[in-house]
């Protein structure tokens, strides 16, 4: 017989969130060049440099990091020959790495720091004839990748330079028989890649391509006893699956499916009392992709000492405004 | 980071853990330097890919890395074909990469870089051999069955390989035998079934469902099923009427009440009994599951309002 994968939360676990505790996290994160973890992980610092920035502006703490600095260093991450962007300087241009860093320019409003013509064309470059978008010129396949595409571009408001049809077409080649989404057609559903289907369709005004009530049934089923949402069925309850389910659910109008303390308590008990930070489950070291997801998570349920998330492009709302973009979202 | 555990250290430990990370950390660099500057369009360095094999057992997730060997690949190919015993040489070398992967995934079966790069490699491969790489998803699957990129690479290679979709239906079938809770297998089999006669399937859910009612995977696949118009409406009320049997044994199974519902609504449509039932069935759920109290509470009003709408 089936006995449920999921934790119990220790008796001492936090209650409340530990504000000033996450803000030194992130500001102590990137400070020593010399702190293992920081040097270890320069293949994807782009990205975590959106994590850390980002989680710092939701608590409205942005100014605490060097603007200048990080301008510069986006800037020379990025390729003159392709116009994409990479995790670090001479590493390779990449998708994920060219959203992130034209994420953390639009919460800084400074566009202008990079050459923007060539991310668009970098972006356009990896459209494949089916639609979908490969992560760079090596080829690889996945829906993350046509999420990164259209969320970049519409953040640069020149979605005319891909076929966004086609675009489309293939990620709805990608829902399965339980209304979720993988990475590829036929591929399982998983959370992560159904926030990147949703998100996708929602910056893309599609929405109406999800069999709604199927998803998100399937969605508000991965929460567990324990309060924490996992990213498919049988596995574990995870802190970034709080941000990839809710904000889909969110988008779906259905964030009340799930219950909103149970999972609060969870994302709270994944605090990390002494270093501060999130980590995926309570006991294990906290990083800045918790950190950030946890915050966001947070914010969507309302927690009143974080800033309104955006659920599509999980950055805060009133740089989403200011951008005057309106992705969709169902009542 | 995930699944890290945090442990606790005394305080001479941990001076001597950062002692030994900051050599890894100086390591790190320099291997990362040596590699990065050594990237020529026309020649490699062999020792530098040495030490990208290295770095890259350590952590697959450097994807410049693998980019720097595709580019080494490519140059071999291109070596290949002026040498009279040119192929030959390209296999071994190939092998060796394939290798590498094999190393990786060992180690960290999630990595997407490593998985992409076997692939990439087998493509560019004048002899691959498929088969050996379908047997070894098969091999793979068996030691971990929920692995996402292992599915998705098994689709991959069944295009090369020419497997018919039968074989992989058995697959499938055998997959959901030795382990009934497998939600990946479940969806495989979504993906591939001839969806013309389903009263066998119906049957194979059942089977699942009646051994493990707990499990969630087969109750997901079962209202997959139940939404297809050719599944007999004798089936269906045989169904229903053993579910019945089975919320007796398993009175607070939410699963069997959730079921029951679907079934109700396809069978008997909007009679008043049928309304009746699924609200009180709705009402019961409330109390199993607190948690999706918000879904059954829409469910229940969607039941009522389209009674109401037919009168």
């Amino acid at each position: 017989m089936t006995t449920l994968n999921d934790i119990k939360l220790p008796d001492n676990s936090p209650t409340v969130l530990l504000l000033d505790k996450h803000v030194d996290f992130i500001q102590k994160y990137g400070r020593s060049e010399d702190d293992y973890e920081f040097g270890m992980t320069d293949y994807l610092r782009m990205s975590g440099m959106y994590w850390g920035l980002t989680a710092l502006e939701l608590v409205n703490k942005l100014h605490c990091l060097p603007k200048n600095e990080v301008i510069e260093f986006i800037q020379k991450c990025q390729d003159a020959e392709t116009g994409g962007i990479s995790a670090c300087i001479d590493h390779d241009p990449h998708l994920l790495h060219t959203l992130s860093a034209v994420q953390i320019l639009c919460t800084y409003d400074r566009l202008d720091a990079i050459d923007v013509e060539g991310v668009v064309k970098y972006v356009a470059s990896l459209q494949q004839p089916d639609g979908s978008f490969t992560g760079d010129k090596w080829g690889e396949v996945d829906t993350r990748f046509s999420f990164c595409a259209v969320a970049t571009l519409t953040l640069l408001k020149r979605m005319d330079a891909i076929d966004v049809d086609k675009a489309i077409a293939f990620v709805e080649s990608c829902k399965n028989f339980d209304g979720g989404f993988g990475s590829r057609p036929l591929s399982e559903s998983h959370a992560g890649l159904v926030y990147c289907c949703i998100g996708f369709l929602s910056i893309t005004g599609r929405l109406d391509i999800v069999d709604r009530d199927t998803l998100a049934w399937w969605l508000c089923e991965r929460q567990l006893p324990s309060g924490g949402l996992n990213g498919r069925p049988e596995k574990l309850p995870d802190v970034c699956y709080s941000w990839w389910v809710l904000s889909s659910l969110t988008i779906l109008g259905r964030l009340h499916w799930i219950s909103s303390s149970a999972l609060k308590t969870f994302i709270l008990a994944c605090q990390d009392t002494e270093t501060g930070g999130f980590s995926d489950r309570p006991g294990d070291v906290a990083d800045p992709y918790h950190t950030v997801f946890g915050l966001a998570a947070l914010s969507l349920l309302g927690h009143n000492s974080i800033k309104p998330v955006n659920p599509t492009f999980c950055m805060p709302q009133y740089v989403i405004d200011r951008l005057e973009l309106k992705p969709q979202m169902l009542q | 980071m995930h699944g890290r555990v945090k442990v606790r250290t005394s305080e001479e430990q941990q001076l001597l853990k950062q002692k030994e990370q900051q050599k890894k950390l100086i390591a790190y660099r320099l291997g990362m330097k040596q590699i990065l500057q050594s990237r020529k369009p026309d020649s490699y360095d062999p020792e530098c890919l040495g030490i990208c094999a290295q770095l890259l057992i350590i952590n697959p997730d450097i994807y410049t890395l693998w980019n720097y060997r595709k580019e080494v690949v490519l140059l071999e190919i291109k070596t290949s074909n002026k040498d009279e015993d040119g192929e030959e040489k390209l296999c071994t070398f190939l092998e060796n990469e394939l290798k590498l992967t094999e190393q990786c995934l060992l180690a960290n079966p999630k990595s997407y870089s490593s998985w992409h790069h076997r692939y990439w490699v087998l493509v560019h491969h004048p002899k691959a051999n498929w088969k050996k790489e379908f047997d070894l998803c098969t091999k793979y699957l068996s030691m971990d069955d929920r692995n996402f990129h292992c599915w998705d690479y098994r689709r991959l290679i069944l295009n090369k390989v020419g497997i018919s979709l039968e074989d992989e239906i058995k697959f499938s079938t055998d997959r959901i035998n030795i382990n009934f809770s497998n939600y990946s297998s479940w969806h495989y089999r979504s993906t591939i079934l001839n969806q013309e006669n389903l009263h066998d399937e119906l049957k194979l859910v059942q089977n699942a469902l009646f051994t493990d009612p707990a499990d969630s995977s087969a109750w997901f696949y079962l209202r997959w099923v139940l939404s297809h118009s050719n599944v007999l409406k004798e089936d269906k009320e045989e169904l229903l009427g053993s579910l019945e049997q089975l919320l007796e044994l398993e009175p607070n199974c939410k699963w069997i009440v959730i079921a029951k519902c679907w079934l109700m609504k396809n069978i008997y449509e909007n009679t008043d009994n049928s309304i009746q039932n699924q609200v009180n069935c709705y009402t019961r759920l409330k109390e199993l599951d607190k948690m999706r109290e918000g879904y059954y509470l829409d469910c229940q009003k969607t039941v009522v309002d389209d009674s109401e709408t037919k009168e």
